[in-house]
């Protein structure tokens, strides 16, 4: 036993893996959970953990000022908790942001704050989760969004043609024209939530049927955001319905041009609401076999910096993605996955026709076929130790 | 790439900078719900900052390589300018008319200022915009969602208003920042190339109204379209920045025309032109060159015979000529795609490819109901 444990230990110092945040243990409650917010009493017997979020950098964007701003992102540590009752499941998630960013309506260059749960559809196999930028082809997830906006209104006015005119333009003078000004206001909707589902980057398409049931509040206070999410455990899109769910969770930071891809972004999670089963928490949260250096010199050996990114640069990374967060936000069977089965979950990645030379996959009869070649001819050894390096690649946290 | 490609030619020998087109533009789509600040069409004075401010400057585009470069979204007051009005309504009480805002910047602040010296070399000429709708569109290929498309039936660019999330990288994507974000809305919108006149055989609202006859509209693939001779015949009309590679389908005939210059002594200088060829060139690129000869040769040798199917072109006699729009065509389309078309509302214009013999509809000449239709 004693052996066992200085084995454990030395391991411990070779892979030198900061293991991920623990899980978050869902509390149970009485109370309704209908309409949540950051004030909610039922966020008193809470248990929060610790989650770091990290600079999303799989994929560059297009906007020059949003990327020097980002150039040096390091990563957010949130506190997350979830409570849940027999058929909702609500989450605080409490992040520290020193601008308070609020989308206006009179402006073009302004973004809001915001946050984002994402859940997978299916998740029977912690080995082969939904990728976690927004899901993968044939593993879709459903994303529940805020955003801190101003009022917003629907590109058609909801059909209301009366109050979509230039109000110049109206028969209104004076008190008249104040008035329609006010009934036009009403129009609008100050609350930008909406739910997605999505198979990967790109594809994401708002849920408009209505069967999406989850109320989404987003509080600013001493220089820190409060996101509250209370949904169905069951719905039509979802069933949470189980002993652990993973989770994911990313924020935007509106001061920082922040929206889309340029996020923060939680790993896949685990929200453990009945105790009894560990699969899912050991696969997120366990301990990660392999040599850390051993596993360098592989990464090395086997060329992967041909064309991806492993070390930060200035130059965007069209060849791949950039792994210089990979092991912040993906998990090691995500890793693992991507090395012995590149075609299994595929990164959307850019517009095909925005880096036409560099195709991240071809398609074979509508199926993506990655043009990443298949490590699966690794020994099991060199695998755990290359999983162990490349979850090392993360930034920092501020 | 689209089956079929509308484009626009516009004669800059032509346009007077009457602003017409941005106004007839305007007052059908962007005068109202967020759009206030956005001209879809807008003349600009060139040399210029142009709208918005340095278009040119904010990048966008595709490289040598095929690459998508990043660009910058412009600011509000900085750069497309606050739309201001004033107070009509306090005047009856003795108001003094002010402004709601102060005007600091806004489309056409530097109209007609252009460059050189006065009176000896001083020189601009108008160079009116819209949408390029791109064979291959810088907006399109930014887009993280997917909202943007080119349309098969006629390659023109839209947005997909059910898909945009208001991300804005497709502004950044645009070289010629003809994308616009609705703050209202918290969408992207832009030209629309007027497609619903369009597909009614009606030409868009900023040719149908110009003064000048400056712009001709027709598919590309139509040889009969005045556009495919002046594109393709004789290779007249040139796309604007053809270097940033996103394929622009609005055309251009370069200035050719302008007055001599004058000496320190105020003498005209002979055989002199005040408009620079290396700005031509950095608009249209080498091909301004030839573009410039043919316009020449060809206008010499109307002197010479009296015969140039180009001049006549040039001349713009007649809309329907100038217009070749295709009703039959999208009717054709509608019908492959389950759509059900309206009927046209004017035939002056509809003749294609595959129009043949007129319209059942006739908007000036009674048939049409027009009981339904508001105004206000």
């Amino acid at each position: 036993m004693k052996k066992l444990a200085s084995m454990l230990l030395v391991a411990g110092v070779i892979t030198s893996v900061a293991t991920a945040d623990s899980a978050i243990n869902a509390v149970k409650v009485k109370a309704d959970l209908d309409k949540v917010d950051n004030k909610s009493s039922v966020w008193s017997g809470a248990k929060f953990s610790d989650v770091t979020l990290y600079p999303q950098t799989a994929i560059v964007l297009n906007d020059k000022k949003a990327n020097e701003l980002n150039q040096q992102a390091k990563a957010i540590k949130a506190k997350i908790a979830a409570v849940y009752n027999d058929s909702k499941i609500a989450f605080m998630i409490k992040w520290p942001d020193g601008t308070k960013s609020v989308q206006q309506e009179g402006k073009t260059d302004v973004y809001g704050d915001g946050f984002a749960v994402q859940f997978a559809q299916n998740y029977s196999n912690p080995k082969e989760l939904p990728y976690i930028g927004m899901g993968s082809d044939g593993r879709p997830v459903v994303i529940h969004l805020q955003k801190a906006t101003g009022i917003t209104f629907e590109p058609n006015g909801n059909g209301d043609i009366e109050h979509q005119i230039n109000p110049n333009q109206t028969i209104f003078f004076e008190k008249d024209l104040a008035n329609y000004k006010e009934r036009v206001k009403t129009v609008g909707n100050a609350d930008y939530q909406r739910s997605f589902i999505s198979e990967g980057f790109r594809s994401m398409t708002q849920i408009k049927d209505g069967s999406d049931q989850a109320t989404m509040n987003m509080n600013y206070d001493s220089k820190a955001w409060s996101g509250t999410l209370s949904r169905s455990l069951k719905d039509s899109n979802l069933n949470l319905d189980a002993a652990t769910i993973p989770v994911a969770f990313a924020i935007w930071d509106g001061a920082k041009m922040g929206r889309d891809g340029l996020k923060y972004l939680a790993p896949w999670t685990a929200v453990i609401l009945k105790k009894g089963d560990d699969t899912l928490v050991n696969a997120l949260h366990g301990k990660i076999e392999g040599d850390v250096e051993k596993g360098k010199e592989i990464v090395a050996a086997n060329g992967c910096a041909g064309c991806h990114q492993v070390a930060p640069t200035d130059a965007p990374s069209l060849m791949a993605p950039s792994l210089v967060n990979i092991g912040g936000y993906a998990s090691a069977d995500y890793i693992r996955e991507s090395l012995v089965a590149p075609n299994a979950a595929i990164v959307g990645g850019y517009n095909r026709n925005a880096h036409s030379n560099t195709p991240w996959y071809n398609l074979d009869n509508g199926k993506r076929i990655s043009a990443m070649t298949d490590y699966s001819f690794l020994e099991k050894g060199d695998l755990d130790s290359a999983v162990a390096y490349l979850k090392t690649l993360k930034v920092g946290a501020k | 790439m689209s089956k079929r490609q509308l484009a626009m030619v516009m004669d800059l020998n032509k346009c007077i900078g009457c602003q017409t087109c941005t106004v007839a533009c305007k007052t059908q789509w962007t005068n109202r719900n967020g759009r206030e600040y956005m001209y879809w069409n807008n003349v600009e004075t060139y040399p210029g900052t142009g709208y918005p401010k340095n278009w040119m400057d904010l990048g966008g585009g595709f490289d040598a390589a095929g690459d998508l470069q990043p660009g910058i979204i412009p600011n509000l007051e900085a750069d497309y300018g606050v739309p201001w009005d004033y107070n009509y309504d306090a005047l009856q009480g003795g108001a003094s008319f002010e402004p709601n805002i102060e005007p600091t910047w806004g489309p056409n602040w530097d109209e007609d200022q252009g460059a050189g010296a006065f009176p000896q070399d001083n020189y601009f000429f108008y160079l009116p915009r819209i949408c390029n709708h791109c064979t291959n569109p810088g907006c399109l290929s930014a887009c993280p969602r997917d909202a943007i498309f080119k349309r098969e039936e006629d390659g023109v660019v839209l947005v997909d208003l059910d898909r945009c999330q208001g991300y804005r990288y497709c502004i950044a994507g645009c070289p010629y920042k003809k994308i616009y974000f609705n703050p209202k809305i918290s969408k992207s919108e832009k030209c629309i190339l007027c497609f619903p006149r369009i597909e009614q055989g009606l030409p868009p609202a900023c040719s149908q109204q110009c003064v000048g006859r400056i712009r001709f509209v027709g598919f590309l693939d139509d040889e009969d379209s005045q556009v495919f001779k002046l594109v393709n015949k004789y290779k007249v009309a040139i796309g604007l920045r053809t270097d940033y590679g996103t394929q622009p389908n609005v055309y251009y005939i370069p200035p050719t025309e302008s007055p001599v210059k004058f000496d320190a002594n105020g003498k005209i200088i002979p055989d002199s032109g005040r408009l620079p060829i290396e700005e031509l060139e950095k608009l249209f690129g080498p091909a301004v060159h030839a573009s410039i000869k043919t316009i020449n040769e060809e206008k010499q040798k109307r002197k010479d015979t009296g015969a140039s199917e180009l001049m006549d072109i040039l001349i713009a006699y007649q809309h329907s000529d100038m217009f070749r729009l295709d009703n039959n065509y999208y009717k054709q389309v509608a019908k492959e795609k389950g759509r059900n078309p309206l009927a046209p509302v004017d035939n002056r214009y509809i003749a294609g490819k595959f129009t043949k013999g007129g319209h059942e509809m006739n908007f000036f000449h009674g048939g049409h109901d027009n009981t339904s239709g508001g105004h206000h």
